[in-house]
């Protein structure tokens, strides 16, 4: 593929390895050509590289299988999984889960991304509700625009919420930047 | 967008003038809509049609209205302006931009080598008190002088190139090649050259201490003037803190046929890249035939300069409102 068609989550072959791409961006060097500067997470050993792609470069692609699975639960290193249709069971790696670990429910279906066969990686929707287990009060007289606080959602994980979120609520949570989105009305 | 880097940038920006106001420094405000825009192939002017029968363009950056006051006999010039490059968006990159040039007659990139780091220090100091500050966990000191590294030194300290090698264009793309970069026929000696500044060197430079990182290949010269001792090499410099990319400077080219013989390439360039061809800024050539002072001269970006002073990770992060959030 072109470095055009680079998105987060698809897989290249680099140096004969495969990766996925967990982020990137344009560069343009003083005076030079563009480049595009990727974060490529290797699949098996969930390590970090950083490489600099000349924009229009092409790159070879790898193939990648999506499969619905059931999440059932982790030990802190790895994460456990049932193949919703054929009920194999494995694990993956909290390294190669990496920020997603924190937004995983368990017992929720979840989308998991092989490439060959072998599991390495899990797709989340760009947004997810949870709800709020946790929420100190806000503080009284602390209005101001864009103030906020840390609130504890069900997988434990702690995001900066508004003010006027309680214990309760459900929010929705972007789980690229684990950022708040907006309070959910419930039914 | 976070208030509290919004106050910071206000008082950056106030010491910034401040600082050039003390230092003798005269400011100016030249046009950011302009009838023939920067020839730079690599940079896309946004076009603003329906002016009379004619398009204009915003300007991608002051300089040559700026020179064309140096040619007017102005010693010591500075402004800060906005620049508009269309295509640049991402984390240090907004299609509209604040940029600080400043210009010195009579001096070369030297002299704005030391304006720099003075610049720098002094606004840390008068706005936040301090000299040492972090940058997304890399700690930096900005007490000058700043770290003053040659590209030469650089291909070799990070890179492993030696100078015969970073010389020689075939040389440099076999080094290339040999480790493992993906070199293709139609990418030149610059392309080849920032991917391996890009992957192997960029990331060392601007910690414990900013780096000025000089004297660019000839080729890369873009307006600058080639060194007197070594005309393969343009005196041409970059500063980097903590990795973020913030000021390009120069001994400006002063002589007009040089400067129109670089605009025909970049014209050239331009047609091979399928970009918009401009015409030569006739007033601006003429402006340096009636003679150009010696002169240094830089392009800071503003928002960069804060997002380091605010360790923000995006450049939405420092501006009242990023093009995004529009």
């Amino acid at each position: 593929m072109q470095t055009s068609e680079f998105k987060k989550g698809s897989a290249v072959k680099y140096n004969g390895e495969t990766y996925l791409i967990s982020d990137f961006q344009f560069v343009n060097p003083g005076k030079g050509s563009a480049f595009t500067r990727t974060k490529l997470k290797n699949i098996k050993t969930g390590k970090v590289i950083e490489v600099t792609f000349k924009s229009g470069e092409s790159v070879e692609d790898a193939d990648l299988q999506y499969k619905k699975c059931n999440y059932m639960y982790n030990d802190g290193v790895d994460y456990y999984f049932m193949d919703n249709k054929t009920y194999d069971q494995f694990s993956i790696s909290k390294d190669l889960i990496g920020d997603y670990a924190d937004l995983m429910v368990e017992n929720s279906e979840i989308t998991v991304v092989c490439v060959d066969g072998s599991p390495c990686s899990i797709q989340l929707p760009p947004k997810l509700d949870f709800k709020v287990i946790s929420a100190p009060p806000g503080e009284k007289g602390d209005t101001a625009t864009g103030a906020v606080k840390p609130v504890v959602i069900e997988t434990g994980a702690t995001i900066n919420a508004p003010l006027f979120v309680k214990e309760g609520d459900v929010i929705r949570v972007n789980t690229e930047t684990h950022e708040y989105v907006e309070r959910v009305q419930q039914k | 967008m976070d208030n509290n880097n919004l106050v910071i940038r206000t008082k950056v920006i106030r010491a910034v003038r401040d600082f050039f106001w003390r230092n003798g420094f005269i400011e100016v405000d030249t046009p950011c809509l302009v009838k023939i825009p920067g020839m730079e192939p690599h940079l896309n002017p946004f076009k603003a049609i329906g002016i009379g029968n004619d398009n204009g363009y915003l300007i991608t950056s002051p300089e040559y209205a700026m020179k064309r006051l140096l040619c007017a006999g102005w010693k010591k010039i500075f402004q800060i302006t906005r620049s508009f490059r269309s295509g640049e968006i991402g984390p240090t990159h907004n299609p509209e931009f604040a940029i600080l040039e400043w210009y010195r007659a009579n001096a070369d990139y030297k002299d704005i080598m030391k304006d720099t780091e003075n610049l720098i220090f002094d606004v840390a100091k008068r706005v936040f008190g301090r000299v040492k500050f972090t940058y997304q966990g890399r700690e930096v000191n900005l007490r000058p002088p700043f770290e003053r590294l040659s590209v030469i030194d650089a291909f070799e300290k990070y890179a492993g190139i030696r100078r015969r090698v970073l010389e020689n264009e075939k040389l440099l793309r076999f080094a290339a090649i040999k480790k493992g970069y993906n070199i293709t026929k139609n990418m030149d000696y610059s392309d080849v050259f920032f991917l391996i500044f890009l992957n192997e060197i960029e990331r060392n430079l601007g910690a414990p201490r900013p780096t000025i990182l000089y004297d660019y290949p000839i080729s890369m010269a873009a307006l600058s003037r080639p060194k007197s001792d070594n005309p393969k090499y343009a005196e041409r410099f970059e500063l980097y803190i903590a990795g973020l990319e913030l000021a390009n400077a120069f001994s400006e080219l002063s002589d007009p046929d040089e400067q129109r013989a670089r605009f025909i390439n970049e014209q050239k360039l331009r047609r091979r890249l399928k970009k918009e061809v401009y015409p030569i800024d006739e007033k601006f050539i003429s402006a340096l035939e009636y003679g150009m002072p010696e002169s240094g001269g830089i392009a800071l970006g503003i928002d960069r300069l804060v997002m380091f002073f605010t360790d923000a990770r995006e450049i939405s992060d420092v501006m009242f409102f990023s093009y995004n959030q529009l």
